[in-house]
């Protein structure tokens, strides 16, 4: 095995694959993107000037991974469909919740779910900060944004994520309330 | 936990438990499938270039062969009807050098009518030997003609009134400065720079040249000056032998063959008819073959090919395939059946004087056709015996 495959691989293999997950909510799919970073990786490692951290680089190529991944999935024509489709908006995840989720308690799962409405960078600054834990600096270094920006989209997508917890909450409550009915 | 209302950083919180999800995959997997993937990327530049190299492929044959299809749709409709344009013009061409030696004729056999027929015949596809019927009373002469590049000689023959008180030899000189080669496509080589007498007692001719003749600087123009008094000679006489002359000294200076005084007539027989299409004309010559052959059958089957050194191309390619090839007495009897997509255009009535006027170098009178599937062919009835040319490649000289 290359040595620089495997350094990378013993430092920042899970939290890429991590990241690559929780942005395409797929564990095949976030395998197979986990490949292209290393690939664009060793395609440019000699190009990395280290201005920025190594994890924070992975990061940046991880998420145009991702937005390619995203940008190859939905073809002009589904695109087009999908405007006129409004149905479409309220059953958008198709994919089954993987077992790492489903043993968590009722919160976690919902907001996984939640987090489907976001938007990929809402999603992306969301990953970075609370799952990877990096710092507003780190965040804006790996996204190529300013720290404002990160602050804002941040902030945003809390928002959204406190109003569809609220909503689950609500669907929730009128659910156990039709079981309380039948019984 | 569970309530309606959310604060920021309970929400960070539960963020932050979010389950660490991992790859269990071994890392020597991801690596190997890494390589394998890295060749993947590189495997579809040779199919891709594949693709590049048909498509460019196709995009050259494809208009190729609309022509082509466009080609065989025209010389279709050019049977059907006269109107097409390239037909007429060779047609028309055609005509006007028959018509022209129609009206030359002098004499009352040709009338308006007949005339009138030769125009509707060659508005379809003409004849382009000497046949028997052509000649009736007049004299066919025949000049053997090197083509522009001076490769090889082409016979031509003219129809002229016959005038008893003139010797073949006498009407042959006389018409040489009205040959026109350069508008025929051939090479400028006639009026001959020199004189011809017939000694009638010995059957030679006498070629008298003058001093300052030109005829031996060179092996080709050597080799093609004797080969063509020789088949001149041959062609429209019985003579023999010719005797040459410079000035009034026996013999002739030759640069190669040195001095020659006498020149025995070398027959032209036992040759296979080519078609030679002089620069930019549709209307083939037909040409004698370099070589000689053993038999007839080989003959024709050396005049499916062509031979682009000579220029002179297969001309039995309307004609394909022959079948039943049979020599009986001074008869070839041929079967045309296997020919499926038989025309009845001017190519193929040239292809069939090519095996008229190859059959006529055996030593063959007439050919019979035993199957056909078209009856006529041009002015041809293949139902009927067909007498092999007197000459081939009638031009008019008016």
């Amino acid at each position: 095995m290359d040595s620089v495959f495997e350094e990378l691989y013993q430092k920042y293999h899970h939290d890429v694959f991590q990241f690559l997950f929780y942005m395409v909510r797929n564990k095949e799919h976030a395998e197979d993107l986990v490949q292209e970073v290393y690939i664009r990786v060793f395609k440019s490692y000699d190009r990395f000037e280290g201005k920025s951290s190594e994890k924070t680089w992975l990061f940046s190529i991880a998420r145009n991974v991702a937005i390619d991944f995203f940008r190859k999935q939905k073809g002009w024509k589904e695109k087009i469909l999908e405007k006129f489709d409004w149905s479409t908006n309220h059953v958008r995840d198709e994919y089954p919740i993987p077992e790492e989720i489903t043993v968590q308690k009722e919160e976690i799962k919902w907001i996984y779910k939640c987090l489907e409405f976001c938007t990929m960078d809402q999603r992306a600054v969301i990953i970075l900060r609370y799952l990877q834990d990096l710092s507003i600096a780190e965040t804006a270094k790996a996204l190529g944004w300013t720290e404002s920006k990160v602050k804002t989209t941040q902030h945003r997508s809390l928002k959204i994520l406190k109003k569809q917890m609220e909503m689950s909450y609500e669907k929730e409550g009128v659910t156990s309330e039709k079981v309380g009915v039948e019984r | 936990m569970k309530k309606s209302e959310w604060s920021d950083r309970e929400l960070e919180e539960l963020l932050m438990q979010m389950p660490k999800i991992k790859d269990h995959r071994d890392p020597r997997d991801i690596y190997q499938n890494l390589s394998l993937k890295k060749r993947k990327t590189k495997t579809w530049l040779l199919p891709g270039l594949a693709v590049a190299a048909a498509l460019l492929l196709f995009f050259i044959l494809v208009p190729k062969m609309i022509d082509g299809t466009n080609f065989s749709y025209d010389s279709a409709n050019e049977e059907k009807s006269s109107g097409n344009s390239q037909a007429m013009k060779s047609a028309e061409k055609d005509s006007t050098i028959a018509m022209k030696d129609q009206a030359s004729i002098p004499n009352k056999s040709v009338s308006e009518t007949n005339e009138k027929k030769m125009g509707l015949m060659s508005a379809a596809s003409i004849k382009t030997a000497v046949y028997d019927e052509d000649v009736t009373d007049r004299k066919v002469l025949t000049y053997w003609i090197p083509d522009s590049q001076v490769q090889i000689l082409v016979p031509v023959s003219i129809i002229v009134p016959a005038e008893k008180d003139k010797t073949w030899l006498t009407q042959f000189v006389d018409n040489m400065a009205n040959l026109k080669e350069e508008e025929w496509g051939l090479s400028d080589y006639y009026p001959l720079k020199l004189s011809m007498n017939l000694d009638e007692k010995t059957n030679s001719v006498d070629v008298v040249v003058p001093d300052n003749h030109k005829y031996g600087q060179g092996s080709t123009e050597e080799t093609s000056f004797i080969k063509t008094v020789n088949n001149d000679v041959f062609s429209n006489s019985t003579i023999k032998k010719l005797n040459f002359f410079t000035n009034k000294e026996a013999g002739i200076e030759l640069g190669n063959t040195g001095r020659v005084k006498n020149h025995e007539i070398i027959e032209v027989k036992q040759h296979a008819f080519f078609f030679h299409f002089p620069e930019g004309s549709e209307l083939p010559f037909l040409a004698p073959s370099i070589g000689t052959y053993k038999d007839i059958n080989s003959a024709f089957e050396d005049m499916k090919t062509n031979n682009p050194t000579y220029r002179l191309n297969g001309s039995l390619e309307h004609l394909q395939p022959l079948s039943d090839v049979t020599v009986n007495g001074k008869t070839l009897f041929v079967s045309f059946k296997d020919i499926i997509d038989m025309k009845d255009d001017q190519l193929t009535v040239a292809s069939f004087e090519a095996l008229l006027l190859t059959a006529k170098q055996f030593g063959l009178e007439k050919v019979i056709v035993k199957e056909s599937r078209l009856t006529h062919l041009g002015p041809f009835d293949l139902t009927k015996e067909t007498k092999v040319p007197v000459a081939p490649n009638l031009r008019d000289i008016h």
